[in-house]
């Protein structure tokens, strides 16, 4: 061990008090800056495991659909959407990266649920899915920080008029008694009155229309699954109807999304909205193996729609949730917020430490300064004394934190994510991302030998005499 | 000087020294000439504020003065920049101060050691040369010891063998004996007059205390800034 770093640490050691609440200010600093930043990166992880699972990774549009679409969806369905499928699920680069590519069709209209006395109905969000490529998307957990999904077999492909609903619209619909939902309540009669009121269609002879043309399309279509009748507009502009047999719900962790969300089979999505023309599909969602592929199989994928001169766009998940990226901004914002306040707590704490080490050692300095050091061996000599001190007190605190990890680990907590109606496990991965634990460790470190410059400066700076005077 | 005759340790030619103290000018020394020859036992004495402690700053090279030539194992000092300076005091001068001025955290051993660092000497040559010097001062076995271990003169034993052990052109002592009591003193006192016979080593001291003065080779008598006495070869 050099000189400099022996008188460094005995110094340390020497002004044991002051040194351990300096190192306990930086320990702190530390502990609150990994804390957080664990949670943070459980809570993205969560998060984004929780949108894979639903979106995938990747999503490929017809051009135009993400800024205009959702206004038509049927203008902007993908031809021969199978052929693109294909393609790019047997292109040499993307096939091992890929783990699910499966079509989408978005639908909105009015649900009405009309069976028995009921007579309520409201405007729906639909999609069309494979259910067995639901479920394999489901299974997706690359950060072990989401709920892994059994298949679900509610999800009947067998009946293709099979579908899911949010707990929002079942509520709103009177479906909480037939799907024996808890905690579901069923509008009063006088409500439904005035709520039916509200919510139905403009025009009363639709209502009239869903009925007469359910009971034309499906007449056997009775069974234990309470129905809901779904109305949509198709390509060409014709009313159209399909039968949904609410198998169960599929609860959204965003409100207004629950109070429309309708999930029903790619086929039965595509007879609402193109009838017995050509079945399109909306988008064809792309689940990668690993999040960290999907810049380069961004990249690739557009290359190779360009490449096949397909009118085709490419979207990523935090692309079509911008809730995702505000998340994301807001938990960083709060992180560098923290990040700030126990940076300027250790600087402070390590300039007055320094400052009186430096008024303490006056005579010293004055004394090695005669015997021939030059004014940067001062300067380097406080300034490693900070180095350390915020070396000791950061490495203390990633202890501490660790310790802290470990008990939040095994204590069994579990909270719900945003966006979702699942309550997880409450994890801090704080060795998930070894930057995390550098940046921080180093950062602290860092200000700490900042802070001490401006003290070791003075020193460097006294006259000899002065020094040698100083009692 | 005369050929034959070896240039002196030290030589000052009407050096003043002045100090802005407010808005007054005060001057600790004022126009002092003087030669200390190499190899001798030199004191600078005076009353307390007569300039002896400036004077040695001088002669130290750790303040420069306001007028005049200051000359060091001849090296004009008025020439060097800091670090020059810095560098000169490392290879050339040893400081023994009143009160030890002992690195607190580090041991005799390190004390002594320290200069030897600095002058970038390796590690076999420094282990070898700070042994023999703390045995030349009787503490071969007090090298692990932390200053707040030892006694006042065993503090001064370590200083002495800090400031003797890269065997410097010149040793300054500002009062070594001060903090001492009369015994320890009179033992510091033959213990740095043995030195310097044997390494052959200018020392300069700054004292009140006649003991010391008895084994002077040359006194300086200073009286508010100005030399007014010099004795050459006084009682040995």
């Amino acid at each position: 061990m050099s000189l400099l770093l022996k008188i460094a640490f005995r110094n340390i050691l020497r002004n044991r008090r002051r040194s351990a609440m300096t190192g306990s200010a930086i320990a702190v600093g530390a502990l609150a800056m990994l804390v957080f930043g664990a949670f943070t990166t459980y809570l993205f992880a969560s998060f984004q495991t929780n949108l894979v699972q639903r979106i995938g990774h990747l999503t490929v549009f017809q051009k135009g659909f993400f800024l205009f679409g959702s206004g038509n969806p049927t203008a902007y369905g993908i031809d021969r959407y199978q052929d693109v499928m294909d393609l790019i699920a047997g292109d040499p680069v993307l096939k091992p990266l890929i783990n699910v590519v499966t079509p989408t069709q978005s639908v909105v209209g009015i649900a009405g649920n009309f069976e028995g006395e009921n007579d309520a109905a409201k405007t729906f969000i639909g999609v069309g899915v494979v259910p067995a490529d639901r479920d394999r998307m489901r299974q997706w957990n690359e950060f072990g920080a989401g709920r892994v999904w059994p298949a679900d077999t509610r999800f009947d492909a067998v009946d293709p008029s099979v579908g899911l609903i949010g707990g929002g619209i079942a509520r709103i619909l009177g479906l909480c008694a037939p799907l024996k939902i808890a905690n579901c309540p069923s509008p009063p009669a006088s409500a439904t009155r005035a709520l039916v009121a509200a919510n139905a269609p403009a025009d009363p002879e639709i209502g009239d229309l869903v009925r007469r043309d359910v009971a034309v399309d499906n007449p056997g279509a009775v069974g234990t699954m309470p129905r809901l009748d779904l109305l949509s507009a198709t390509a060409n502009g014709a009313p159209n109807v399909v039968s949904l047999r609410v198998a169960g719900l599929d609860p959204q962790g965003i409100k207004e999304l629950d109070d429309n969300y309708v999930a029903m089979q790619l086929g039965l999505a595509q007879q609402l909205v193109y009838g017995r023309g050509e079945h399109k599909a909306t988008g064809i969602v792309i689940q990668l193996k690993r999040s960290e592929d999907l810049r380069p199989a961004r990249a690739r994928l557009t290359a190779l729609l360009q490449q096949h001169k397909l009118d085709l766009e490419v979207h990523d998940f935090a692309e079509l949730t911008p809730f995702y990226t505000q998340v994301l901004g807001l938990f960083g914002s709060i992180f560098l917020f923290i990040a700030v306040i126990m940076g300027v707590i250790v600087l402070f704490a390590v300039v007055n430490t320094m400052t009186m080490n430096v008024m303490e050692r006056t005579n010293e300095i004055g004394t090695v300064r005669a015997m021939g050091v030059r004014r940067r061996g001062i300067r380097r000599q406080f300034v490693v004394e900070g180095a350390m001190l915020g070396m000791i007190g950061a490495t203390l605190g990633l202890v501490l934190a660790v310790i802290v990890a470990a008990v939040v680990n095994h204590a069994g907590l579990t909270w719900n994510p945003p966006a979702s109606v699942n309550f997880i496990p409450l994890r801090l991965e704080l060795f998930g991302r070894p930057a995390l634990i550098i940046g921080t460790w180093l950062g602290l470190v860092l200000v700490a030998t900042i802070a001490a410059l401006i003290p070791a400066n003075r020193a460097a700076k006294l006259p000899v005499v002065d020094a040698l005077r100083h009692v | 000087m005369s050929g034959g005759t070896p240039a002196p340790a030290v030589r000052l030619s009407e050096v003043t020294k002045t100090y802005q103290s407010g808005a007054v000018e005060v001057a600790a020394l004022r126009g002092i000439s003087l030669a200390i020859p190499v190899r001798s036992f030199a004191m600078v004495v005076g009353p307390s504020g007569s300039g002896k402690t400036t004077l040695l700053n001088l002669v130290g090279c750790i303040d420069k003065p306001s007028t005049g030539t200051v000359e060091v194992c001849g090296q004009r000092i008025g020439e060097l920049s800091d670090n020059a300076l810095a560098d000169f005091r490392a290879r050339t001068i040893g400081f023994v101060f009143q009160n030890f001025n002992l690195v607190p955290v580090l041991s005799a051993y390190e004390n002594v050691e320290y200069p030897l660092l600095l002058i970038g000497m390796p590690a076999a040559q420094r282990c070898e040369r700070t042994l023999a010097m703390l045995d030349a001062v009787g503490l071969s076995k007090q090298g692990r010891q932390r200053p707040n271990e030892l006694s006042g003169g065993q503090k001064q034993r370590v200083a002495i063998a800090r400031a003797l052990v890269k065997e410097p052109g010149l040793v300054l002592a500002d009062e070594p004996t001060a903090n001492l009591d009369s015994e320890t003193g009179a033992s510091i006192i033959e213990l740095m007059h043995k030195v310097q016979s044997r390494f052959h080593t200018t020392f300069v001291f700054s004292t009140h205390d006649p003991h010391l003065m008895s084994h002077a080779d040359a006194i300086f008598t200073i009286r508010d800034g100005q030399l007014v006495d010099h004795q050459e070869e006084a009682a040995q």
